[in-house]
């Protein structure tokens, strides 16, 4: 039983990992009122840049950041058709995930199946990974998980919450004209926050690919951009809630691994199912169940809109 | 000088804008080929041969139908203003249905089993958008991520009955069901009657929408949805028909893949059929009629990226492309807006 | 009138200003001075907006300059006009509706600490209020305030980041007369103290009533600046117009005509509003057939609820919607159609037209389902067409192309055409809600013309409006709606502004 909840525990935030990058990084796009559907392609492409670059350099952390780099320039490419010449914002992220899987997979044949050359590795706490189910749980995780699970959402939280530069932020997803005549520089922020946040799927793909995983193949991403884009919605748009969602579908993925490993009579198949059919369910349940719980997670008002000063 | 935006433009801006931005990302699309090593004209050549002999129009022949199928499905879904990101989910959900019935009465009458798979087909598609649909008629749920999360659920259930429960114990492949013996008759060598039975629909579903007031109530209620309700429109009654609608063609055209090509059902028979048909909708515009054209142009790029194998091309490589038209697409949608003008 | 300064605070200087297809502000001079209160006139289209938009930075001229404080400058953005102290306060206000009063003050603001809390923007708004002499509610979502509300924010807002020159944009279209009043008196409060004041507006007593000076503007050219007290009404709209607008008779000769049946009926009647708060309370009203039935009232009392509840397109929560006799059970716009119920919808871009489709298809949104549009199963687009060709000659609007998408059109014709396409289908009553909005005088001309040809081919019509001589000028009883209750339904003979403006205030009437 110990074991099984250690188990339980442990791949829950392993495997949330992944979608707590993805949800923070589209947190940070939609609050300025871009919907990035593209996290897909980006994971893959920051995934595919992690493996590949490792395989040359055995270093973990520069496979992390040439995978953020990735992620950064797929941001780019997003962001120029649809922040500064307003083309259609779900066009655009489909045309990027179907490009950046094709991509991912074109470049990485080479890379397919074989593990990953550097990894992050588990590190044990001192002391604290001696405790009973923690220990083993959480403080025996590779050090990027404190980073993920703890300080990025906390500072997401202060940035969206406790700061001025985060009203003029949010203020630019809720009613981008009214931001600009206050003067707040709209079309500067939402290109920066979409590239930042293009950054953050391809640090969740290089994390998927070096400390997940780890090791790369097409399809490895397996609709997790796509689960962190439902994430953020049924989230609210909020860092907390958005970790706390992760962790969730972290648990529905880790009671598959767990399932399978187990022997229980249930085909392996259906329990690769349920983070999907759980994600579907967290997408309806909630609406169905209360009308003012839809309001209370409203998205900003303007997300999806494209943003013209000068219009007529 | 200068650049200005206009207010509207012409139908054939727009025509001239998309092909553009085909030939475009072609380019763009070459010119990075030729930068990882490929010898481009070469590969041209091969394709423009290859493309032309008998069994290359075969090929493409085979290649248009399903993409026709699953063009229309996304585009009449556009018509009243949702995505449906999920045509590759009911196209396995199809071809599951197909399969079972035709698995289910072997040796019947080849007419009326054909007509009974195509309903199976059909039933199997509009069920896999069931949930979707009802989630974005009632509870105002986006359709984008539903539809599409079923894809993943569809893909692993289908691996899932090749691999165990209905997989062929007589075969040496290992991820595919017992043959289906009702098939779609051949039209010539390889190809099926199913590429006319496409055709068709289109052309069907193009008059149902430009002549009928249910076709006139969906293009409102995709043009502006306050205005379908204010004139008395039933708004989620035309959503649901027109999901299902959606969902139930894009599983002919599953079914029509099981019948009439592999003849059983395997892992990965959609071949993407379902994403692609999102770029076939997006190239036609979202017109039911202008998804022939659209289907033929992509089943020639994916046509190109099969005789192209044996120089190393692989699908990987024509989906990247896919997605770099898309892109242009997108871009030049707002691009046909502005004008260059010289300083007055 | 005060002391005015000698240097002007705001020149421009051959402002012109072109958009594809029209020029909308063309070689203009205005200058504007320290202490003074100057209003610019102008019907809608004029280029007021425009210009003013030129001089809080949102865009730039093609030609002219801006001197403010006799120095020349250039305004790339809105950020640059806020720091050469101009303020605007919008006709629509820029404000976060999800947010509260203290943070939509404190956005975009380079003054806002760095690090923020709820109570610290909120003591700072409260210092700030008590320092401009502004009631408002730190901690308050501004969704949930009044229209009278919001405005004291944005006008916070705006003299907080220390603007010296104030526009303020049609500043009384969401007021009641008695908080309109209280906003000129804060104006003369301000120029006092060393502002100046420009504001926009169309009505000509509340421009000449607070204005130092008055600057008229038609057809993006400027046609005169006159003092204030050298003019008269009627001398302003002929310069608005360009003509001389003669009022058309259209008489109030209720007691001549026979009233017929009711046509229309709301009893008992309350709803709620899109975000679920009650929209309207009890409302009884009992329409006639040839009759004009006007409701008054500042826009946000439930005008837009009412023209739903009416119509079919909102249901109701309590009481019971009658449509000659008989209660229409379910809130079905088809249904009400089918009897005979046409409706000009409040905000015709959003409601009553598909903007993006073309003009033909747009002309048959309410006979698409019948002969000879629709037979059978068919659509017949030749049918359609010439249908729509009818329509359109009606409303008197050149379409050069019946399949370019209707939002090509002014809002001027698409209005029009909105009333044409109504009147084809309202046998039994005809419900419009702010037709003459945003329209220029020759529009509204029409459109109140229309409203009076069905009146006396005894349909009955309500109009709702936010312009209470519009309501007197062609009513033949008028109703005020205040919070969703009617306040009061009176013959229009008997009344005159002062009494309506009380209503409209939520004043209940003393005596029967």
């Amino acid at each position: 039983m110990i074991e099984l909840l250690t188990g339980m525990l442990s791949g829950a935030l392993l495997a949330g990992g992944v979608l707590v990058l993805g949800a923070l990084g589209e947190v940070l796009a939609e609050r300025v009122g871009v919907f990035n559907l593209g996290l897909e392609g980006l994971m893959a492409l920051g995934g595919v840049t992690a493996i590949i670059t490792v395989a040359h350099v055995a270093s973990a952390p520069l496979g992390l950041a040439a995978g953020i780099l990735a992620g950064v320039a797929g941001g780019v490419v997003f962001a120029v058709p649809v922040v500064l010449l307003r083309a259609n914002q779900t066009l655009c992220g489909l045309a990027l995930t179907i490009a950046g899987t094709g991509l991912a997979a074109s470049v990485g044949r080479p890379y397919s199946g074989q593990p990953a050359r550097a990894v992050f590795d588990g590190v044990a706490i001192p002391y604290l990974s001696e405790l009973p189910v923690l220990g083993r749980a959480i403080f025996s995780q590779n050090l990027l998980i404190y980073v993920i699970w703890i300080i990025l959402p906390i500072a997401l939280h202060y940035l969206l919450f406790k700061t001025r530069h985060g009203i003029n932020l949010r203020a630019v997803g809720e009613n981008p004209a009214a931001a600009d005549a206050a003067g707040v520089p709209v079309v500067l922020l939402r290109f920066c926050y979409v590239v930042i946040g293009a950054g953050f799927s391809g640090a969740a793909g290089a994390y998927l690919t070096l400390a997940f995983v780890p090791s790369w193949s097409d399809g490895i991403t397996g609709g997790r951009g796509w689960i962190a884009v439902a994430l953020v919605i049924f989230a609210g748009f909020r860092p907390y809630q958005a970790a706390a969602g992760a962790f969730l579908f972290g648990l529905i993925t880790a009671l598959g691994f767990v399932g399978q490993a187990r022997n229980w009579p249930i085909p392996p198949a259906f329990l690769s199912m349920l983070p999907y059919l759980g994600t579907l369910a967290f997408m309806i349940v909630p609406v169905m169940v209360s009308r003012r719980l839809q309001r209370r997670l409203a998205a900003p008002a303007s997300l999806g809109l494209a943003f013209y000063r000068d219009q007529r | 000088m200068r650049v200005q935006r206009v207010a509207s433009i012409s139908g054939g801006v727009v025509i001239a804008s998309r092909i553009g931005a085909v030939i475009a990302a072609l380019l763009v699309g070459g010119a990075i080929f030729a930068l990882a090593g490929y010898d481009v004209p070469m590969l041209a050549d091969n394709v423009v041969e290859g493309s032309l002999t008998e069994f290359g129009i075969e090929d493409l022949g085979l290649l248009v139908s399903p993409l026709i199928l699953t063009g229309l499905a996304v585009a009449i879904m556009l018509r009243i203003g949702l995505w449906n990101i999920g045509a590759d989910g009911q196209f396995y959900a199809g071809a599951v249905a197909a399969t079972v019935t035709g698995l289910a009465f072997p040796g019947g009458n080849d007419a009326v089993m054909l007509v009974v798979l195509a309903l199976a087909g059909f039933a199997g598609g509009a069920l896999w958008i069931l949930l979707p649909a009802l989630a974005r008629a009632y509870l105002a749920v986006d359709e984008i991520i539903t539809t599409l999360l079923l894809n993943f659920v569809a893909l692993l259930f289908v691996n899932y009955l090749c691999t165990g429960p209905m997989r062929d114990p007589g075969q040496a492949i290992t991820s595919a069901s017992a043959r289906v013996t009702t098939e779609i008759p051949p039209l010539m060598g390889d190809l099926h009657w199913g590429l006319v039975a496409a055709i068709v629909l289109a052309l069907i579903l193009a008059l149902v929408f430009a002549y009928t007031p249910w076709g006139y109530e969906v293009r409102v209620a995709g043009a502006n949805r306050f205005a379908a309700h204010y004139a008395g429109i039933p708004v989620r009654k035309r959503l649901m028909q027109v999901m299902l609608l959606s969902g139930g063609i894009a599983g002919l055209g599953g079914m029509a893949e099981v019948a009439g090509t592999v003849h059983r059902l395997q892992g990965g028979i959609s071949n993407n059929f379902g994403y692609l048909g999102v770029m076939v909708a997006v190239l036609a515009g979202g017109l039911p009629i202008a998804v022939l054209p659209a289907a033929l142009l992509m089943a020639v790029i994916l046509n190109a990226g099969i005789v192209l194998q044996s120089y190393g091309v692989t699908t990987y490589e024509v989906l990247a492309l896919t997605g770099l038209v898309l892109l242009f697409i997108a871009i030049s949608e707002q691009l046909a807006y502005y004008r260059l003008l010289r300083r007055v | 009138m005060t002391q005015a300064d000698a240097r002007p605070a705001v020149e421009l200087t051959g402002i012109t200003k072109r958009f594809p297809g029209l020029i909308a502000n063309d070689a203009i001079d205005l200058d504007l001075r320290r202490g003074e209160i100057h209003a610019l006139l102008g019907e809608n289209g004029a280029g007021k907006s425009t210009l003013m938009n030129i001089l809080t930075g949102i865009y730039q001229p093609d030609a002219g300059q801006i001197r403010i404080d006799g120095v020349p400058v250039q305004f790339a953005s809105p950020v640059q006009a806020i720091a050469a102290g101009i303020g605007m306060v919008h006709q629509h206000f820029k404000l976060i509706k999800a947010f509260t009063v203290a943070e939509n003050i404190h956005m975009g603001w380079s003054e806002t600490p760095r690090r923020v809390s709820a109570a610290v923007l909120e003591r700072r708004t409260a210092e700030l209020a008590a320092k401009f002499g502004l009631a408002v509610r730190p901690d308050a979502r501004v969704e949930d305030l009044s229209a009278g509300e919001q405005q004291r924010v944005e006008i916070l807002r705006v003299l907080a980041r220390g603007a010296r020159v104030l526009i303020l944009d049609e500043p009384t279209a969401v007021l009641t007369p008695g908080e309109a009043a209280a906003l000129a008196h804060a104006m003369r409060g301000f120029i006092a103290t060393g502002y100046a004041i420009i504001f926009i507006s169309h009505k000509l007593d509340e421009v000449l009533e607070v204005a130092d000076r008055i600057t008229v503007l038609r057809a993006g050219r400027k046609i005169a600046t006159l003092p204030a007290q050298d003019c008269t009404q009627s001398q302003l709209a002929t310069l608005m117009v360009g003509r001389e607008i003669v009022a058309p008779q259209r008489g109030n000769a209720a007691h001549d005509r026979a009233i017929g049946q009711i046509v229309l009926q709301l009893a008992g009647v309350s709803a709620v509003n899109d975000r679920g708060l009650p929209a309207l309370v009890d409302v009884d009203l009992a329409l006639h057939a040839g009759e004009i039935v006007g409701i008054a009232g500042v826009a946000g009392n439930g005008q837009r609820e009412l023209s739903e509840v009416l119509t079919g397109i909102r249901a109701v929560t309590e009481g019971q919607v009658r449509i000659g006799g008989t209660i229409m059970p379910n809130a079905e716009p088809a249904a009400f159609l089918a009897r005979g119920i046409g409706h000009i919808p409040e905000d015709r871009l959003r409601s009553g037209l598909a903007p993006s489709m073309a003009v033909a298809d747009n002309a048959v949104l309410r006979e698409y389902n019948r002969p000879p549009v629709a037979r059978g199963l068919f659509f017949a687009v030749r049918a359609a067409a010439a249908l729509a060709r009818r329509i359109v000659a009606d409303a008197s609007v050149l379409v050069p192309n019946m399949r370019m998408p209707v939002r090509n059109l002014s809002g001027g014709n698409q209005q029009r055409l909105v009333g044409r396409r109504e009147m084809r289908v309202a046998h039994q009553a005809l419900v419009a809600a702010y037709p003459t909005r945003g329209l220029d005088v020759g529009a509204i001309e029409q459109m109140l013309r229309y409203l009076i040809e069905m009146r006396d081919r005894g349909v009955g019509v309500l109009v709702i409006s936010e312009e209470l001589e519009e309501v007197l000028g062609i009513a033949d009883r008028v109703a005020v709606l205040f919070q969703g209750r009617v306040m009061g339904i009176f013959p229009a003979a008997e009344a005159d502004a002062e009494r309506i403006g009380l209503l409209m205030g939520g004043r209940a009437e003393m005596a029967a």
